[in-house]
């Protein structure tokens, strides 16, 4: 009696195995291509990340090609002009998206993100901003990068600075540090971006985001006076002696090493230095802080900065469903708090517990709540084209800041220029 | 067959070469020439022809035309510093003592090097602070010389030049080198009979002798020139703010950094043009030369 129950029981399960195992390879099969621009800050979780979803997927078969940040931005275009785009990528959320999704490069994920309720996972501003293209939805966000003031703790407490709240108290805190033979401010700019932050925090700051968003969309000049203001104050910080000498010869993580070392005070930099700092054993708090770009002008609303990086699907994906599969693994809370933590960053998906950041990421999610605007930084605002111009004037200003006037009124011709072509 | 049409089987042989030719050269060249007409973004099938527009406004273009002028700055650097230090070095080096062969190779060693490779090398030597460049300097007490080569918008296009003329220098002595071997020896052992110094020899005697590896290097350096990308992508990108830009570099970011491919098409019609005048060039010295030494 026994033995025919087994032998039911282990027919039932054989018979079972047969008909889900076939099933489930049937699901997602063949070939899966992912390509993502997570150099040493997150790139080993996304490798884990993707094994993981390997495993579950036992059909299918992996190639993940990593590959250098700045060399993505080229590199990734060059593929999907040629017809052999990785099933999903990583990718900035804003204009470069919205660059590709107009270029029909990009297939929607509104399948998946209403057969999963992903609406509900994620902050509305995050879903409308990052998320939504064209009244489609086509990026999944994994990650939400901040850019504020981080500064060496030590430093601070030994010139006696203060942390600044406004515009004066930044430019005593400078001043103290100057008098103490010590660079203010660390910029690298070798790779041009880093210099956008200071450009976005004054604009954001004197003249908003409403008029931002003008500037970034062609319908505001580079010539106006909210501009000529901004690199005006920018202008005082890089006369007066505050920036470490010739930030256009290094990279933002040598700027972030002049910190750490102490050889200059604090640098304008995204949450992801985090990480960067992590890896030199720094401890979040202790060793090094951070503060929101002061106030300027008081009856400007508050606004956080930063980039927010997405994984977008092909629209010439090879392996949509596996990519699409994909997109859905990676709303897991675990996986976005996993990968959240190893770059330092914060993670987009409001089913991670805020629990797990440090003391230091848990305060700049606090700021970017308690802001009302979240805006993308410049190279991720403007279109592709404009930004290669107002990037090149960012490093031009930082060797020539005196001639900055003239500058703008090339800046706005180019840029004009630039629009123009894109409305062809 | 083969007898009444004795073309086929040399032919048959060229097939496959033209074929590779045709698919890898003059294919993507009519790409380009095409593209150069459009207002292509280099992804996306959609796109309009604009006739000359792109060659209008390429004229115009404030950035064309720093790309110019650095680019004929490089080829004026090129047909100089290079081409002069390979033929000191090719006389400094010639013969077959045991010394010279080592120091011909540590001379040729740059052309081993991938131009990424030079890059990379050269940036850490003008790294402001742990360069060795700037560490020299400081050392024989000229602070005020160092600077930060790269990003300094005054010396960046010259200090990439440097890197670039490196590697080039190692070919240029090699094919004087080969040139070398090919002036007769008693013509040399004449002029000294009859009393030419070693200055005079070298100006009357073997300097016009090296008219055909001459016409050589001009036009190979000249060519290298024109096409220089890989070490300034790698040590500037064009930077600071375009300052190190040349045609090449000029028509990438138009076309990869920008996505107006068909702008940076018509870029590449330039520079194919300008480098066909350098080829066509080229051949007439060379055929000038061969009927003097025929």
């Amino acid at each position: 009696m026994l033995n025919k129950r087994l032998l039911t029981a282990l027919l039932f399960i054989l018979v079972s195995a047969f008909l889900v195992a076939p099933a489930m390879a049937d699901d997602l099969m063949g070939d899966f291509t992912v390509s993502h621009y997570f150099g040493g800050f997150g790139g080993e979780y996304i490798e884990e990340i993707v094994d993981e979803f390997i495993a579950a997927n036992a059909g299918l078969s992996h190639a993940e090609s990593p590959v250098d940040h700045e060399q993505f931005k080229t590199s990734i275009l060059v593929q999907l002009a040629g017809g052999n785009p990785p099933d999903t990528f990583s990718y900035w959320a804003g204009a470069r998206i919205q660059f590709v999704v107009d270029g029909g490069r990009l297939q929607p994920i509104d399948d998946v993100w209403e057969a999963n309720d992903m609406g509900s996972q994620f902050p509305q501003a995050v879903i409308d901003n990052a998320v939504t293209y064209d009244m489609h939805r086509y990026a999944l966000p994994l990650t939400l990068h901040w850019v504020g003031m981080f500064y060496n703790t030590a430093l601070f407490e030994e010139v006696g600075a203060m942390v600044p709240t406004t515009w004066d108290e930044l430019v005593d805190a400078a001043e103290k540090f100057k008098m103490a033979g010590i660079p203010a401010f660390a910029l690298g700019s070798m790779n041009r971006w880093p210099g956008q932050f200071w450009f976005d925090m004054i604009l954001l700051r004197t003249a908003g985001n409403d008029y931002r968003n003008d500037l970034m969309s062609g319908k505001a000049s580079y010539a106006d006076e909210e501009v000529v203001r901004a690199f005006g104050m920018w202008k005082e910080l890089v006369d007066a002696g505050y920036f470490y000498p010739d930030a256009n010869a290094y990279d933002w993580d040598e700027a972030a090493n002049q910190v750490a070392n102490g050889e200059a005070a604090m640098t304008l930099m995204g949450t992801w230095i985090g990480g960067h700092y992590a890896g030199l054993g720094l401890e979040p708090g202790a060793d090094f802080d951070y503060f929101s770009f002061p106030t300027i002008d008081e009856d400007v609303p508050r606004a956080s900065l930063g980039p927010i990086d997405t994984f977008v699907v092909s629209a010439d994906a090879a392996n949509a469903d596996a990519a699409k599969a994909f997109i859905v693994h990676l709303t897991d809370p675990d996986i976005q708090a996993k990968f959240a933590l190893g770059a330092g960053n914060l993670a987009p998906s409001l089913r991670v517990d805020t629990g797990i950041y440090n003391d230091v990421v848990a305060r700049i999610a606090a700021e970017i709540a308690a802001d009302p605007v979240f805006a993308f930084n410049y190279d991720l605002a403007t279109p592709p084209p404009v930004a290669e111009v107002g990037l090149n004037s960012f490093s031009e200003f930082m060797a020539n800041p005196g001639d900055y006037a003239a500058m703008l009124e090339r800046v706005q011709a180019d840029a004009a220029a630039e629009f123009a072509g894109m409305e062809g | 067959m083969l007898r009444r049409h004795p073309w086929v089987l040399p032919a048959s042989f060229l097939l496959l070469p033209l074929l590779v030719y045709f698919a890898f050269v003059i294919l993507p060249t009519l790409n380009s020439l095409y593209y150069s007409f459009t207002d292509w973004v280099g992804y996306g099938d959609d796109f309009n022809f604009v006739g000359l527009a792109n060659f209008e406004k390429i004229f115009t273009d404030r950035l064309f035309g720093n790309a110019i002028k650095n680019t004929a700055i490089w080829l004026a650097l090129a047909m100089t510093a290079p081409t002069g230090f390979g033929l000191v070095l090719a006389l400094a080096l010639q013969g077959k003592r045991r010394i010279n062969t080592i120091y011909k190779s540590l001379f040729y060693l740059p052309i081993c090097l991938s131009p990424i490779i030079i890059g990379i090398i050269w940036v850490w030597l003008y790294s402001p602070k742990l360069g060795i460049v700037n560490i020299f300097l400081r050392a024989i007490g000229q602070d005020h010389l160092a600077t930060a080569w790269l990003a300094n918008p005054n010396t960046a296009l010259y200090a990439v030049f440097v890197a670039w003329a490196w590697q080039q220098t190692g070919l240029n002595m090699v094919i004087f080198l080969a040139g070398l071997t090919s002036v007769p020896t008693p013509l040399v052992e004449a002029a000294k009979v009859d009393g030419a110094n070693y200055w005079q020899t070298l100006r009357q005697v073997v300097i016009p002798m090296l008219r055909p590896a001459t016409v050589v290097v001009f036009a190979l350096t000249a060519i290298n020139a024109l096409k220089s990308f890989e070490v300034i992508w790698v040590m500037t990108m064009g930077g600071p703010f375009n300052k190190s830009d040349t045609l090449a570099v000029f028509m990438y970011s138009e076309s990869f950094r920008k996505f107006k491919m068909g702008y940076g098409s018509s870029a590449a019609v330039v520079l194919f043009l300008m480098t066909m005048v350098i080829i066509a060039l080229y051949f007439r010295q060379t055929s000038k030369a061969e009927e003097l030494y025929d």
